[in-house]
């Protein structure tokens, strides 16, 4: 289970992520949404370890994620991934892989072909374009076969053939019930994979729960861009 | 211990692929090679000119290798976020500066001893011999160099490659005067002489591991002055990785 306790976060006077306390059960897919500028990275960075919270608490099956032992079940991929350019791709998941104590059963060749990289993983990294930087992301993030997998806009800068062969990789871990937590403002892909969201605006949560009910019939994008702006008035 | 050797094979990849390294080896040997000229133009001192300008182009050629390829080590993969992906595997603050230090200390290391070959082979061609005093002087820049790699790592953890080069130079400046301005201190009474040995033991003592003109004369270090080198450089370049641990540990990413 994935717990945050009244997760703060300020940089300088300026709170960024306001007091959220979410609990997410083991092997669900959770997509966060929030418009730009809300507090999506920010938070993902705490429940990773990247940055410390200035208050509340992040616990990952109840380890604190800067704990070396809750690391080696998570899997986490940034916004826009930049790696290493001048290994290749294929060194860059066995640089990744080595950085774990324990061997995953997942072969590195399996996973680069789940994520349409197989053919390019001999290339060095400067050669990559965008979308396979994204696609790289998404396979160092997997390479411990993790438990809980933390993505920052997984899909964005895929072309539909990419986004189409990621969704199902992500459908995939899904069906294996793993605890994905993901941001994306590609709602569509969402409303899709998710089984639960959690909006975040100016920093605080304004819902959680399920998808179906959150969307009460109409699309999540336009109830999306309704809480938002109710939330915005308010 | 298996995490640092994953990070130094890592970044010693990525140096030994950066085309910079051979533009840089480049020009090294090119100067070295230029010596026999420098020395073919001196009145019969043809091998002190040779071994002069060729330990002092091997120091300064290490010293740009560390500058252009450590300059930007840890602020370049902040600033990308390449960090974001290593630092949430499970590896400490502390693993990833060691293994950043020892990647980058290896490839300054073989970038010295391709140029000093080249420096031997130049001496014996000159009819110089075998030059072994040089090994000595450069043993001890080795010294010198991992205290000038601490530094830069520390200092890429903080400021931009510019700065951090900047920064590194006017220690190295610095460390090298410091025994001067020591003296100096001593004999004017208007300079603080508390303030100037406070600066004297806070800052690296690098002309400790400046032997160079000394082997060119035939005039050798002692084993115990080699060995309190290599103690003092150990020291420093720790204290220096474990100020970057630090600094990293509590940089809000």
């Amino acid at each position: 289970m994935l717990s945050l306790v009244h997760l703060t976060k300020e940089y300088g006077k300026t709170r960024v992520v306001d007091d959220i306390t979410l609990d997410i059960e083991s092997g669900t897919t959770f997509g966060f949404l929030g418009p730009n500028g809300a507090g999506k990275t920010t938070t993902i960075k705490m429940i990773v370890g990247l940055s410390h919270p200035s208050a509340g608490t992040v616990n990952i099956n109840c380890g604190d994620p800067r704990d070396k032992s809750v690391r080696e079940r998570i899997g986490f991929m940034p916004e826009d991934p930049y790696f290493y350019d001048h290994l290749t791709g294929s060194e860059f998941l066995s640089f990744c892989a080595n950085l774990f104590p324990k061997k995953s059963p997942r072969k590195h060749s399996d996973i680069l072909k789940s994520v349409g990289m197989f053919e390019y993983r001999n290339q060095p990294i400067y050669t990559y374009s965008k979308g396979m930087k994204q696609r790289l992301g998404l396979a160092q993030a997997l390479v411990n076969d993790p438990q809980y997998l933390f993505l920052d806009e997984p899909l964005d800068g895929l072309d539909p053939i990419g986004r189409a062969e990621i969704k199902k990789v992500l459908l995939e871990l899904k069906k294996r019930k793993k605890t994905i937590f993901l941001n994306s403002h590609i709602l569509s892909d969402v409303e899709e994979i998710c089984d639960e969201i959690g909006i975040i605006n100016k920093g605080k949560l304004i819902f959680s729960g399920k998808v179906k009910e959150f969307c009460d019939g109409k699309n999540l994008e336009s109830r999306f861009v309704d809480v938002i702006n109710q939330d915005n008035k308010s | 211990m298996r995490n640092i050797f994953v990070v130094a094979q890592n970044t010693f990849k990525e140096a030994i692929r950066d085309k910079i390294l051979y533009v840089i080896l480049g020009f090294a040997a090119l100067f070295i090679l230029s010596t026999i000229f420098f020395g073919s133009i001196s009145l019969g001192e043809d091998i002190k000119v040779i071994k002069d300008f060729g330990l002092a182009g091997i120091y300064l050629f290490s010293l740009l290798v560390t500058i252009f390829v450590g300059a930007s080590l840890i602020y370049k993969e902040i600033e990308k976020r390449t960090l974001y992906v290593v630092l949430s595997k499970p590896i400490s603050h502390a693993e990833f500066i060691i293994g950043k230090f020892i990647g980058l200390y290896l490839s300054v290391f073989i970038s010295t001893v391709l140029m000093t070959l080249v420096y031997l082979v130049v001496v014996a061609a000159k009819g110089g011999g075998f030059d072994a005093p040089a090994l000595i002087a450069i043993l001890l820049q080795f010294f010198e160099i991992a205290i000038f790699v601490a530094l830069m790592i520390l200092f890429s953890t903080f400021s931009t490659p510019i700065a951090s080069t900047v920064y590194a130079i006017l220690i190295l400046y610095i460390g090298h005067s410091l025994d001067l301005i020591l003296k100096y201190a001593q004999k004017h009474e208007n300079l603080s002489l508390y303030f100037v040995k406070t600066i004297y033991y806070i800052l690296p003592n690098l002309e400790k591991f400046n032997v160079r003109n000394l082997v060119v004369h035939h005039i050798y270090p002692s084993g115990a002055s080699v060995g309190y080198s290599f103690l003092y450089a150990v020291l420093y370049s720790t204290i220096l990785l474990i100020l970057a641990t630090w600094k990293l540990k509590h940089e809000d990413l």
